[in-house]
């Protein structure tokens, strides 16, 4: 189960850069710990001891923030980022159902990775594209009025190993 | 292609130059083409239009000027909307193959192509420009006047249709006061959902003391269904931007943010391009315009909480801690972030204001309602035919936002119940069809406007569900800081779970009434206050709903799995046997030749059947 | 100053002051949860909900919270409030249904129970006041723990759910905790104290000379790095338990006694005031064991403070 994962903590200089490119303001801590996870692909719990070290506020308020905020994620994530809204309309078209036909086949909760580490799986909120409901984002690219069955089949389908090419993490 | 102005303007007087030296180039160009990449269009793949297009211009050399990327038109379910000019021909459903036509035909020959024009489902007429289709003829646009129209990336495009020009007037020739006077008397109240007034708000945050003051935009919109600052941001962030620097003018601010959410990457990226070339025009930053007035802004985004549309949560977010609202009793006018005066009004109403300084008051106030004075934005979502964005003078009525400019509900099914204002507003019945869309009205029907989300909802809706579908969101989205909220929301999802699932009891309404009552009173925040509006407006015009399925455990809209049965219409069962094949309780039986049966005590109501029938022969009862 | 009316009767209060300062010098009761005078109020478990005019209709606020700025009129005992309170507290009881303390508390408000099932899972009876990590950020400075996950899964933790590493023992969260989930719990045989349910442990510090347990090692020292003392003297006392180090301050005494009476600062009887009472078998006992007098300079306290020879005050 071979995961290009980040699995070494960021190098300090990392973090030393991203305090620096906000003036180690405490107001922009979510902006710093964003960066941070589009760096590393997660927020690993020695990076964020570190931050609170540099910054000089208790670790605590980094990992309630990390808690609280659905964006963040405490552990690796996926070689994919799957992304399906479960807003009203999206849901009233049964993005709701496809959402847990997802979740029961690949064994996967909302937020969570499969354990084989394809995918990251984040059921959201409304992305804002409400006509062409109901709609998935795999890495970035939208798909619209997916159904079950095309859901299921895009997935099935995601190569294992990361996409060479600009699958840089999104924001 | 991003058209960087790299002059930077010292005066007034050099801006308006600039303006009129742009306005002849467009004057004189021959050819443009606009390709939409708002979200929406680029999902079906604008992109690659754009991209094409750019080609067709490198390989013919013809002359022709431009191929620009522009903003959200608001008619995203026509999407890829592609305009060419001159004759502002408006093509829809673009797709990769049309690319070659459309310039051989319409950009080189001048000719149009037909069936890439809009056409009436009704009667068949085609629509050369946006202006004679119906969703757009009853709509005036102020906020929304020049999405589609300029490149969001490039801050010329905006100074040529007017960008800043509000800005340079009220620099030159208004004093800070005058330009409060102005918003105060437009009468623009607050389009995030508040509905406060505008002006009222500057005006306390003005006469606050502390140094400095803040003007944050919230551009935060959680509602699901709605995107109407999404497109803003996306296609005209230089009216965001001048809003503001208007409203920090006139307050006595230095420092603005932009919370955007999370989720609205294009946003963000347009933003924080506009605001690079707005600073290197002078017109943000030290000395705007030479005038000595200095303003910069930044922006943030969020993490993922609806709860951060919430002022006082979001001013929680833009001082580095979770998202968690506080009591308002002293109002964040007076001490707000970082315990400063702070002035925070949603995009739209930022959006809003340069066309006002621009037009006066009198003229914003002669649009719309008596208390609710210009225009909204609308999301026109859900079971409608056109869905999209509408900008509407406020006043037009429900009837006349669906049916004529929505095109009515899809499919020709019937309508049921509009949802207005996200999870805090209500679903509104068909007898109030006629109501004029304004704040008060619609808080008089039990809902609000909201931000503006309008979910159309046909007879196939379950309105029980409706109400558990909200709640459950408020539930996720909930901070968890307030008792009422946490432990009352949790407890009306439990009913309301147990009685979509046919294990409603008596006494199930009378409980979620009183912890309602509990939420409105107690609740910290407008979230909670307001939570149980959903449930409170549907068991209000949909009481038979709920009553048929607690006593009944039967859902009349044919939604709620276990709650309706499947039967097989005789009359147009083929006898294929598809439905016996894949039943997996073995419940249908039936020859050849022969209406097959579903045995309902077999049937376990998975709905197979249903889904695989291919002459639609399969019943809800 | 402006005045509140609170249910009939007027009081005085500084502005600023709240609804539930008024109260309390009103002599009316209002239940709270949340509140404690060592910290900001929270206003989070909205217990304290009374009712305020505003002349044409009323608002519901919390008194703990709620700022006075001019003369206002509240009533906590009215139907509305009174219906309020009561809804939050049958909430609460959902939530911890065995917790006596909060059964206590409602009864005193004229709650016997709740309609309402139990719905979320509880942590050990914890009703997320909020005071613990309010008490350890606001008056301890260490924020160890603090509140994660939001809505319904929102609970009070330690940083990554791992023993705390700012955590230095205190026990202030359990001693603020008002339903009890919080509790100190020694280990004796480590030699720990551990903060529950936390599973954070630290060391305690025991006395040097009969082993008793004398506090936590972290909180040593905090205080440590915040007192400014004498460090060699104050080294050697603060590793003794209470009982020693009265002793061994006596000794110290003594000793500072003798010198004085051996460089003549004192009379002899004066001094032997000062020296402990000859016992046996204790340790060394006797007057000369501890009481060795230093041939050298009498201890420095003596002579800054500037008393000359023959002073006939003395400095004992």
């Amino acid at each position: 189960m071979a995961r290009k994962q980040k699995t070494t903590a960021a190098p300090e200089d990392l973090i030393g850069q991203i305090v620096g490119r906000y003036d180690a303001e405490v107001g922009m801590l979510i902006p710093m710990m964003q960066d941070l996870q589009a760096e590393c692909g997660y927020l690993a719990a020695d990076d964020l001891r570190r931050l609170a070290a540099r910054l000089e506020v208790p670790l605590s308020r980094l990992y309630a923030i990390a808690t609280f905020y659905a964006s963040f994620r405490l552990s690796p994530k996926g070689h994919h980022e799957v992304t399906l809204c479960v807003g009203t309309v999206c849901y009233l078209k049964g993005s709701g159902a496809i959402s847990e036909k997802i979740r029961k086949e690949f064994r996967v909760e909302g937020g969570g990775t499969t354990p084989d580490g394809l995918f990251s799986f984040m059921p959201v909120n409304c992305v804002g594209a409400c006509a062409l409901a109901p709609v998935m984002i795999v890495d970035g690219r939208y798909y619209d009025g997916v159904t079950a069955a095309s859901a299921l089949d895009i997935l099935r389908k995601l190569p294992p190993e990361e996409e060479t090419g600009e699958r840089k993490a999104k924001a | 292609m991003t058209v960087v102005a790299t002059k930077r303007f010292t005066c007034v007087a050099d801006l308006e130059e600039d303006r009129r030296r742009l306005r002849e180039q467009r004057k004189s160009a021959a050819r443009r083409v606009r390709v939409c990449i708002g979200t929406g269009c680029a999902a079906k793949g604008s992109r690659k239009l754009y991209e094409l297009f750019c080609q067709a211009v490198r390989e013919t050399d013809a002359g022709v000027e431009a191929v620009s990327c522009v903003g959200c038109h608001g008619f995203c379910q026509r999407g890829p909307i592609v305009v060419v000019e001159p004759g502002e021909i408006f093509y829809q459903r673009v797709e990769e193959p049309d690319v070659a036509e459309i310039f051989r035909e319409t950009v080189q020959g001048g000719r149009v192509v037909e069936r890439l024009l809009y056409q009436d489902p009704a009667t068949g007429a085609r629509a050369r420009q946006a202006g004679e289709i119906p969703f757009y003829k009853a709509q005036q646009r102020i906020v929304l006047a020049h999405n589609g129209e300029i490149d969001p990336r490039s801050i010329d495009d905006s100074i040529a249709v007017g960008g800043y020009s509000a800005l340079a007037k009220a620099l030159a020739t208004m004093t800070p006061e005058q330009v409060l006077q102005e918003v105060e008397r437009s009468g623009l109240r607050g389009r995030g959902g508040g509905g406060f007034p505008t002006g009222r708000k500057w005006r306390s945050c003005r006469e606050a003391r502390g140094e400095p003051k803040y003007v944050i935009s919230n551009g935060d919109e959680g509602d699901p269904g709605a995107f109407m600052d999404r497109s803003v941001m996306e296609g005209n962030p230089h009216a965001v931007l001048e809003g503001m620097i208007l409203g920090a003018y006139a307050i006595g601010s230095s420092k603005g943010y932009i919370y955007v959410r999370n989720e609205y990457p294009l946003a963000v990226e347009h933003l924080r391009e506009a605001i690079v070339q707005a600073r290197r025009a002078g017109l943000l930053g030290e000395d705007i315009l030479g005038t000595g007035f200095a303003f910069d802004v930044r922006i943030n985004r969020g993490g993922g909480a609806f709860v951060c549309g919430e002022s006082t949560a979001l001013m929680a977010s833009l001082e580095g801690r979770p998202g968690e609202p506080r009591a308002k009793y002293v109002h964040t006018v007076e001490h707000g972030l970082w315990d400063k005066p702070t002035n925070l009004n949603n995009v739209e109403t930022w959006a809003n204001v340069p066309a006002i300084i621009n037009r006066g008051s009198d003229w914003f106030a002669s649009i719309g309602t008596e208390k609710s004075k210009g225009t909204k934005v609308f999301s026109l979502v859900g079971e409608v035919t056109n869905t999209g964005l509408v900008e509407v003078p406020m006043g037009m009525t429900l009837r006349q936002i669906i049916f004529e400019i929505g095109g009515g509900v899809k499919g020709g099914r019937a309508f049921k119940a509009v949802q207005t204002g996200g999870p805090s507003g209500g679903c509104i019945p068909a007898r109030f069809l006629d109501a004029p869309v304004d704040f008060d009205e619609l808080t008089k029907l039990g809902s609000m406007m909201g931000s503006g989300g309008m979910i159309v909802m046909s007879e196939d809706t379950c309105m029980v569900n409706v109400a558990r579908y909200f709640l459950n969101f408020l539930r996720e989205e909930s901070c968890g800081k307030c008792t009422p909220c946490r432990e009352g929301l949790a407890q009306m999802l439990v009913i309301l779970d147990r009685i979509t699932h046919g294990q409603g009891q008596p006494g199930d309404i009378e409980c979620l009434e009183r912890v309602a009552v509990i939420l409105e009173g107690t609740a910290l925040c407008a979230l909670g206050k307001t939570a149980a509006n959903p449930v409170l407006s549907t068991l209000r015009y949909f009481r038979q709903e709920y009553d048929a399925h607690i006593l009944q455990k039967r859902c009349p809209a044919k939604q709620c799995r276990g709650l309706f049965r499947y039967q097989i219409d005789e009359k147009a069962c083929k006898a294929c046997g598809v439905c016996r094949k894949h039943c997996p309780v073995q419940a249908i039986t039936g020859q050849k030749k022969v209406p097959h049966v579903i045995d309902q005590e077999k049937c376990t109501l998975c709905g197979t059947c249903h889904e695989k029938c291919p002459f639609s022969a399969i019943l809800k009862v | 100053m402006p005045t509140v009316t609170i249910d009939n009767v007027a009081v005085e209060v500084p502005k600023d002051a709240t609804i539930l300062d008024a109260a309390r010098k009103a002599g009316i009761w209002i239940p709270t949860l949340c509140f404690h005078p060592a910290v900001p109020p929270q206003a989070m478990c909205r217990l304290c909900m009374v009712e305020l005019d505003r002349g044409g209709w009323t608002q519901l606020v919390t008194a703990c919270n709620y700022p006075v700025r001019r003369d206002i009129v509240v009533s906590v005992s009215s139907d509305r409030a009174v219906q309020a309170r009561r809804g939050v507290m049958e909430l609460l009881l959902a939530r911890a249904p065995e917790s006596k303390p909060l059964q206590a508390l409602a009864g005193r408000m004229g709650v016997t129970g709740t309609p309402y099932p139990q719905v979320s899972k509880t942590q050990r009876d914890c009703v997320l006041c909020g005071l613990c990590t309010a008490v350890c950020d606001a008056c301890l400075g260490r924020a160890a723990i603090g509140f994660a996950g939001r809505g319904k899964d929102r609970v009070v933790s330690t940083p990554f759910r791992q023993p705390a590493e700012d955590c230095i023992g205190c026990g202030a969260c359990a001693a603020v905790c008002p339903v009890g989930t919080i509790q100190v719990r020694i280990h004796e045989k480590e030699g720990e104290i551990e903060i529950s349910p936390f599973k954070t442990r630290v060391k305690a510090q025991l006395c040097q000379a009969c082993g008793a347990r004398i506090v936590s090692v972290p909180v040593l020292e905090e205080a440590l790095g915040k007192a400014r003392i004498d460090w060699e003297k104050f080294r050697r006392l603060v590793r003794l338990c209470p009982k020693c180090r009265r002793k061994a301050a006596a000794e110290q005494l003594a000793e500072v006694a003798l010198a004085a009476a051996q460089a003549g600062y004192v009379s002899r009887p004066k001094a032997a005031a000062f020296l402990p009472s000859p016992r046996r078998g204790r340790g060394g006992g006797g007057e000369g064991a501890h009481a060795t007098p230093p041939l050298t300079r009498p201890s420095a306290t003596l002579s800054r403070k500037g008393r000359g020879n023959n002073d006939p005050k003395g400095s004992a």
